[in-house]
């Protein structure tokens, strides 16, 4: 009787995947090929040769966003001849392994799979929290693994090192976890953990990916890709660095004053090192705890202002593009100000990436549609907007507008305008479904920076005067360069 | 010639010391009793009055080391540990005291505490394993496990430990991280197999 209910249940979950997964019209029209591939694949121990294997990705939603994942890779391949096509199903084959066996991707994986689920009608409430779940996870670590990470840190146990120290941790972060603490001074802190040995485990499953990845390289497009993930690692590592974090924090905080109501925390550095990351408690909660108090919609606008001027900021005065967007980086403080406590993501712009960053944003002020699609066609590693189709110049043109409509409108612009956040979905599902993918390695921190910060105002149904603060904060002293505006906008 | 208890407690901690350092420097295999004694200003023959064979000598320092290690343990344990929590804390505190011998502790580790049948049974690593193992029943008895664990979850836990060692003495990565992953998730193995309960894959952290 167990037994048959498990098998219905199998069935049930088989016929589930079967709906949820793409099809290929000429080589499996009902996609029953590729479910067998993924479920013969997830459905496979992953060998334990790293700790982090213990969490497979095994869920239903994990093996869409498996069906996704190879997918969008054969169909790279499918024109290709036999031998080559062997060769590359091969590799995919590992490839998929690999990527079940990757289980600090779990929750992001499993959010990815619930929205491609439910596609073609997916929700922009779904997909800004697709967006907030993009960052790796660790196993939590239990008070004594706490206390092994302090040995080995600092030579003594946390109660030593700190006058008080939460055995629980209050916050998971990205690769750790968070735990609260005072000084010996009175300071209350918040103290980040890394999970041991997890940055390793990242780096070289990201590294064999590629590699798994390399001989299907088929196109110029592809090989955009595989940069690309170079470019992701890169991304993705340099949160794993805790002393770099330090760094960005310290710099920060040296960048806003009172007046602008906008905190960082301050960082010790002598209870910090490269695991272990300790900086000032801000008091206050995040977008999901804030969002359940129903806060009025001058609450919302507030910190709508305050997130604006903050990115406007260090993006003029640092050329920093603070990528992780991610809604656990920001604290709602009781008094009222904003709490920016996350700065392990932070790409510097070289002056050269600051210069091709700011140029499409002149065109749209200058209303120079020609200087736009150069702009765009460099983007999109074409040498001129000749080499693109109409079709593939007017999608990406579209989306550049979509995210120039805030810096154009003057007055109060209305983050939570769910078609104004629809309008963006549809245009990266279209650039996605036609493959109008490649583009400089930038784009993705841009993108994810964009996207991320559109959607955590789109959850908080914030308004702010994005024009007037980008104005003031290209313009104020110290900013790198006046305002782009033109002058006849101006007077 | 008679000699103080004094002397003889220093020479036996001189033989120690010096043959720590030559472990280290020559290896275990490389290094004989005649380099020992010579070392620690004995005759070969008074140095097999303190210790009858060279793998005696090394299990005295792991003896003495996990020991020590069992007494950091009961210093530092809270009382609020769970089970898998606590038997985490007894491996790593003894792996901590063991850190300065485990340049050359591969081989010593192998040959006395190997699970095999053998001839000759190290009386001391054997003294070292039995003195683990009830410190280790005693931890399962504390958290509620009312009769004595069976030889089946017992070789259970020894194989996993065994594993732990070998994998800590080989370990390359900064200060055998890799090493207490390893030791967790093993001692959840552990846990769900003498509780019978099912694993927590996670879900609590991946909300």
């Amino acid at each position: 009787m167990h037994a048959e209910e498990g098998k219905m249940t199998e069935s049930l979950k088989m016929n589930m995947l079967l709906e949820a997964l793409p099809k290929e019209s000429a080589t499996d029209p009902t996609g029953k090929r590729l479910a067998k591939l993924i479920t013969s694949i997830s459905n496979k121990k992953a060998p334990v040769n790293t700790f982090a294997r213990i969490w497979i990705l095994g869920s239903l939603q994990a093996k869409v966003t498996a069906g996704y994942f190879a997918y969008w890779l054969r169909s790279r391949f499918v024109d290709a001849d036999k031998k080559q096509r062997l060769k590359s199903a091969a590799h995919l084959n590992a490839a998929l392994q690999l990527f079940g066996a990757m289980g600090y991707l779990r929750g992001a994986v499993m959010k990815v799979g619930q929205m491609l689920a439910n596609l073609p009608e997916v929700v922009p409430e779904e997909f800004a929290e697709v967006l907030s779940a993009l960052h790796f996870e660790a196993p939590p670590m239990h008070f004594s693994m706490v206390r092994e990470v302090f040995l080995d840190e600092f030579g003594c146990e946390p109660e030593e090192v700190f006058a008080h120290f939460d055995r629980q941790a209050f916050a998971a972060a990205s690769l750790g976890q968070v735990h609260r603490a005072r000084l010996h001074s009175g300071e209350e802190v918040a103290v980040k953990i890394q999970y041991p040995g997890i940055a390793r485990t990242i780096k070289a499953d990201l590294r064999n990916l590629r590699l798994l990845l390399q001989p299907m390289c088929l196109t110029k497009d592809w090989q955009d890709t595989l940069t690309k993930l170079a470019d992701i690692e890169r991304m993705l590592l340099m949160e794993t660095d805790y002393e770099q974090e330090a760094r960005f924090g310290k710099e920060a905080r040296t960048l806003f004053t009172d007046a602008d109501r906008i905190a960082v925390p301050r960082v010790y550095d002598d209870y910090s090192t490269k695991r272990v990351l300790t900086t000032e408690y801000l008091r206050g909660c995040h977008l999901n705890e804030l969002l359940v108090t129903e806060p009025s919609q001058s609450e919302r606008d507030l910190f709508t202002h305050l997130l604006t001027v903050a990115t406007f900021r260090v993006f003029y005065r640092q050329h920093w593009l603070p990528a992780d967007p991610h809604p656990g980086n920001f604290i709602f403080m009781d008094d009222g100000r904003l709490g920016l406590i996350d700065f392990g993501c932070t790409l510097v712009l070289t002056d050269e990436e600051w210069l091709f960053s700011n140029e499409p944003i002149q065109a749209v002020f200058d209303r120079d549609e020609p200087r736009l699609d150069r702009a765009i066609a460099k983007a999109c590693l074409f040498d001129n907007p000749q080499e693109m189709t109409t079709d593939h110049l007017d999608t990406v043109r579209r989306g550049f507008l979509w995210f120039m409509e805030p810096w154009v409108k003057e007055g109060v612009f209305d983050f939570g305008d769910r078609e104004f956040f629809l309008r963006g979905i549809d245009n990266i599902m279209e650039m996605t479904r036609k493959r109008y993918t490649r583009s400089v390695p930038m784009t993705i921190w841009s993108n994810r920076f964009t996207l991320g910060g559109r959607a955590f105002c789109y959850k908080l149904k914030g308004r702010c005067e994005f024009r007037k603060i980008y104005k003031q904060e290209s313009a104020s002293p110290g900013s790198s360069q006046t305002s782009l505006m033109p002058q006849t906008e101006e007077s | 010639m008679r000699i103080s208890e004094q002397s003889k407690q220093e020479n036996r901690d001189r033989i120690l010391e010096k043959a720590a350092e030559l472990f280290t420097i020559k290896g275990f295999e490389d290094c004989t009793t005649r380099d020992i004694a010579l070392a620690s200003g004995l005759a070969t023959g008074t140095l097999f009055n303190y210790f009858p064979s060279k793998e005696t000598l090394a299990m005295t320092m792991v003896s003495e080391a996990l020991g020590q290690g069992r007494e950091d343990f009961q210093r530092r344990r809270t009382g609020e540990e769970d089970l898998s929590e606590e038997l985490f804390l007894i491996i790593t505190s003894g792996l901590r005291r063991l850190r300065p011998l485990r340049p050359f502790l591969g081989p010593v580790l192998e040959r006395s505490l190997s699970p095999f049948p053998r001839k000759n049974i190290c009386p001391e690593g054997e003294a070292a394993r039995l003195e683990h193992l009830a410190a280790v029943q005693e931890v399962i008895g504390r958290h509620g496990f009312a009769d004595a664990p069976d030889y089946v979850a017992m070789t259970i836990y020894w194989s996993l430990y065994l594993g732990i060692l070998a994998f800590w003495t080989n370990d390359p990565s900064p200060n055998q991280e890799d090493t207490r992953a390893l030791i967790d998730y093993s001692l959840q193995v552990f846990v769900q197999v003498i509780s019978g309960a099912g694993s927590d894959r996670g879900e609590a952290h991946a909300r």
